[in-house]
């Protein structure tokens, strides 16, 4: 009897289970690689090709009987071989017990049929809590759940109780037939049948021969004749009838050997391989609705989609700390756009100061630009403390041309010129989002002293309309 | 290499959100993304794989610093309009390492060896000439060229900009980086495979792989939270401990228990979110404060909470979902059947009445302490008997999934999840709210619900989120 199948399901959800922590991506990558090798290889990627897949690149040395799967597996044997061995025992007592003649009293056959009869219950029970799924034995197996949680075995539960049971009533009823056997050869036993009811010799007669009517043509000795049921009826309460044999007390033997072998060893043993191919069956399907291989064959059948998702760099953020801080406006002739800034309308602080910047950057050309510097310089050349304004968009940021722009005005301006970065906003008439000023801000510190910020227009609550 | 997959540069002044666009495209939260012109220094690529075969890659360019300059030197150096391409290669060789124009070359090298170009404009600030040098540099590439208007701001002056960049690009496109939905995403893909007739395959795959990628992504989400549904209403914290102490102060030992089996469900609904985060490549988002905030505020165990996150006292009462609660009282399964068999709307009296009067609380778990065993006495608290529970946390569940779904990986801001207030679970139809009425009913007697009965969950979550997103919808536009 092969286990496979239940072995097989217990290894996947052992699998299933150590996967739950691994990411999904992860998870995802390692199985459509595997379905793609074996399309590459011309295989079909089946669980058990996989499950050898995943243990073959883990290396040599795992120690497979420490999953919980193999675990539960072995405390499965452990509890089947204790029912064997204690069945074993039970079978030895039973018939012994059964079997027990000092001479006086007969064997009563009676007695041992009915004895049969429940063995045939307890047989039938077992399989109905098995398939109804009742777990009689669940005490005993309580403990084992308590850390390894799976509906997978909580499932298998009945039917693995039910096999051990019926391997442990094979045992029982092998052992009570050799037992059986043993008294026949070591011990002369008489047997006779007795019951307080008023039954007549062809009544039981007949209930016999319907017991062995399955042996009856391929032993035909081991049915009691009439005669023999006749001859072997007693009662407790008179004397043994003088025209019965001796041996004939002992004729009921093979009959009780056959019912025995019938009625409740081959019982037990096809109820165990029925049991263990139920069990089978059950692991099967537990496997095939196993919600663990809907979510392989998902990942083994669609394509690992990777976004450019790897690249991480969000830890690695400029300093946006703003050191300068704002400085007032001055009071200057010299005002300078850049890149078109105050072209839709100066704010209302700058209107005496300038009514016509100098147009820079932007639109214009590099030429341009130059000729700008040099206007300027001999303009600030006369005053006492150089001022310069330079109106910026606050909305597009800094950028190396602007810098470039101050470099060369640095080397040109007389010496000690200051610049005021003034950035404007999108309406004239209001200061710039403080989110925009800030880079400003970063950007003049950055100048060592020779550029500073200054805001115009009203204050307002919000920094964007 | 015959046929190479398509690469688009994309590029702009700084600070216009390159950066953004590329974060949406490839789903990934972690490429920086700053208020501060210069953040991108060196080219980035992003490629996107098909089991492990490249479809396109994104390459994330620093902004022209000094556009006129190189203009200037482009001018210098060519004698005719053919020339112009081969003039800009000449401009990079000469000038790679230069300190000047390491931003001109970075973003300029994707485009001269085959690149697409992406060029990227902030819709919301006013138009201005002075992108005009570094859009003709582009147009010099002689590369297939695609404008996008984002969204940084408020404002809005993307018309103006339309009709600017319409004379410099093939295509130009409205695209917001933090705020337009998966369909747009898929759809600009689509726009540029359009630029060369040798994209369109490609491209074309990959907006198949990443919309059948979604669509699981929604399934998976549903399983994840059927899956924390059920470990929660069956979670049960039991301690074992000596008679005496089991017996001295009980209420001490149910205190006790209680707030650990609070804890317990408070850790099992946050690894949920960090799951359906995760599943959504969201490693990054700021949740953190949030949960903080959310659970401060709106305590999953209070009335509030409850009513606001979908089940109010009015929709227990016609939809019957009570019906569970009164169970202790043995109505069970009077207000099942009627509730359940019956129709929602049609429950039978007592169920509705039975639902509505048990509306005002939920019912937590009792203690339960076991039988003397060896010297030893088990406590036990939960599972909770109470269904409404699980509608809580489905209901939070579906909320945090959408807005997960919904997020583009270019958003930066806080997630903040908002209670609802109406019911949206009032969409979902009778036979679905009955698999998650059985599942809950199952696991609140401690009993493990089979596959099938997972299965229908999963379907009746899956139908839940479409109910939530269609009731969103809806809730937005009105």
């Amino acid at each position: 009897m092969t286990d496979k199948p239940l072995r097989l399901l217990l290894a996947f959800d052992d699998r299933f289970q150590r996967d739950r922590d691994q990411p999904a991506t992860f998870l995802h990558r390692r199985d459509r690689r595997f379905a793609l090798d074996c399309q590459q290889q011309g295989r079909s990627p089946g669980i058990r090709a996989w499950l050898a897949h995943l243990d073959r690149l883990s290396g040599a040395g795992a120690d497979r009987s420490q999953t919980p799967g193999s675990r539960y597996l072995q405390r499965w044997r452990a509890l089947g071989a204790g029912f064997i061995a204690g069945g074993s025992l039970l079978g030895v007592a039973a018939m012994l017990g059964l079997l027990l003649y000092e001479g006086g009293q007969r064997i009563n056959v009676t007695v041992f049929l009915a004895f049969v009869m429940l063995q045939l219950l307890l047989a039938v029970v077992t399989t109905v809590q098995a398939a109804a799924g009742w777990q009689p034995w669940h005490w005993l197996t309580r403990h084992w759940q308590t850390t390894e949680k799976s509906p997978v075995r909580t499932a298998l539960q009945p039917p693995m109780a039910a096999r051990a049971a019926q391997a442990g009533g094979l045992a029982f009823a092998t052992s009570g037939l050799i037992t059986l056997l043993i008294m026949v050869v070591i011990q002369d036993l008489a047997f006779g049948w007795s019951t307080t009811l008023d039954t007549a010799s062809t009544s039981y007669h007949r209930l016999v021969s319907s017991i062995a009517a399955p042996w009856a043509w391929l032993w035909p000795a081991a049915v009691p004749s009439l005669e023999l049921v006749e001859a072997t009826r007693f009662f407790r309460a008179a004397p043994d009838a003088a025209t019965t044999s001796p041996p004939q007390w002992g004729q009921w033997w093979p009959f009780l050997t056959m019912t025995w072998l019938t009625w409740t060893w081959l019982p037990r043993l096809a109820l165990l391989l029925a049991t263990h191919f139920f069990l089978q069956h059950r692991a099967r399907r537990l496997l095939a609705r196993h919600p663990g291989l809907t979510t392989l064959h998902y990942r083994m059948e669609t394509p690992v989609i990777e976004t450019g998702n790897q690249h991480s760099d969000a830890d690695d953020l400029p300093d946006t700390r703003t050191r300068s801080e704002l400085a007032s406006l001055p009071v200057t002739p010299v005002c300078i756009a850049w890149a078109g800034a105050g072209r839709d309308g100066l704010p209302e602080e700058l209107v005496p100061t300038s009514s016509r910047p100098l147009s820079v950057g932007g639109n214009a050309r590099l030429e341009d630009d130059d000729a700008v510097l040099q206007a300027t310089r001999q303009q600030l050349q006369q005053q006492s403390r150089p001022q310069v304004l330079l109106l910026t968009r606050s909305w597009q940021p800094p950028t190396g041309e602007l810098s470039d722009f101050l470099e060369q005005a640095r080397q040109h301006w007389p010496a000690g010129t200051r610049v005021t970065l003034v950035p404007l906003a999108a309406d004239p008439g209001l200061p710039p989002a403080d989110h925009l000023l800030q880079p400003w801000l970063r950007f003049a510190g950055r100048l060592s002293g020779f550029a500073s910020v200054a805001t115009v227009g009203s204050t307002r609550e919000a920094n964007h309309e | 290499m015959s046929n190479p997959s398509p690469v688009f540069a994309v590029v702009g002044h700084p600070n216009k959100g390159k950066s953004s666009i590329v974060a949406t495209l490839s789903q990934n939260d972690a490429i920086a993304i700053a208020l501060e012109p210069g953040t991108t220094r060196q080219q980035q690529r992003y490629p996107m794989t098909v089991d492990q075969q490249l479809l396109y890659t994104l390459v994330d360019t620093p902004g022209f610093q000094r556009p006129r300059r190189v203009l200037q030197w482009l001018e210098a150096h060519s004698v005719s309009a053919s020339d112009r391409p081969e003039t800009v290669r000449a401009f990079v060789r000469e000038h790679e390492g230069d300190t000047r124009f390491v931003d001109e070359c970075e973003l300029l090298k994707p485009i001269i060896e085959g690149a697409g170009i992406i060029y990227v404009v902030d819709g919301s600030v006013p138009y201005s000439a002075e992108h005009e040098a570094e859009m003709t540099i582009l147009r010099w590439t002689g590369r297939p060229s695609l404008a996008l208007i984002n969204s940084i701001g408020d404002d809005d002056y993307s018309d103006t900009w339309q009709a600017a960049l319409g004379q410099f690009f093939q295509v130009v496109r409205k695209f917001d980086a933090v705020r337009a939905p998966f369909a747009q995403h898929l759809s600009l893909l689509k726009a540029f495979g359009q630029l060369e007739p040798a994209w369109e395959q490609p491209l074309q795959q990959a907006v198949e792989h990443l919309a059948s990628q979604r669509e699981h992504r929604q399934h998976q989400a549903a399983a994840l939270i059927a899956e924390a549904l059920i470990a929660m209403m069956r979670f049960q914290e039991t301690r074992t401990l000596p008679d005496q102490q089991a017996t001295t102060d009980p209420q001490a030992l149910e205190n006790n228990l209680r707030e650990r089996w609070y804890q317990h469900q408070r850790q099992r609904e946050q690894t949920l979110r960090a799951n359906i985060e995760t599943l959504y490549q969201h490693q990054h988002i700021q949740r953190q404060e949030a949960e903080l905030e959310w659970h401060s505020e709106h305590d999953l165990f209070s009335e509030s909470t409850r009513q606001a996150w979908g089940v109010s006292k009015g929709y227990l009462a016609t939809a019957g979902f009570g019906a569970g609660a009164v169970s202790g009282a043995g109505i069970d399964a009077l207000t099942f059947g009627s509730s359940m068999g019956a129709g929602a709307l049609l429950g039978g009296l007592a169920g509705a009445v039975g639902s509505y009067l048990y509306g005002d609380r939920l019912t937590l778990p009792t203690l339960k302490i076991g039988p003397l065993k060896n010297g030893l006495k088990t406590a036990r608290f939960g599972p909770v008997q109470d269904p409404q529970f699980g509608y809580v946390v489905l209901g939070r569940a579906v909320d945090h999934w959408w807005h997960i779904a919904m997020r583009n990986h270019a958003g930066r801001e806080l997630l903040e999840l908002e209670p609802t207030d109406q019911h949206w679970l009032e969409g979902l139809d009778k036979s679905h709210r009955r698999s998650i009425q059985r599942t809950l009913d199952k696991c609140r007697k401690q009993r493990q619900p089979d596959q099938r009965q997972r299965q229908d969950l999963i379907i009746a979550i899956e139908q839940a989120m479409k109910v939530y997103e269609q009731w969103r919808l809806n809730h937005t536009a009105s």
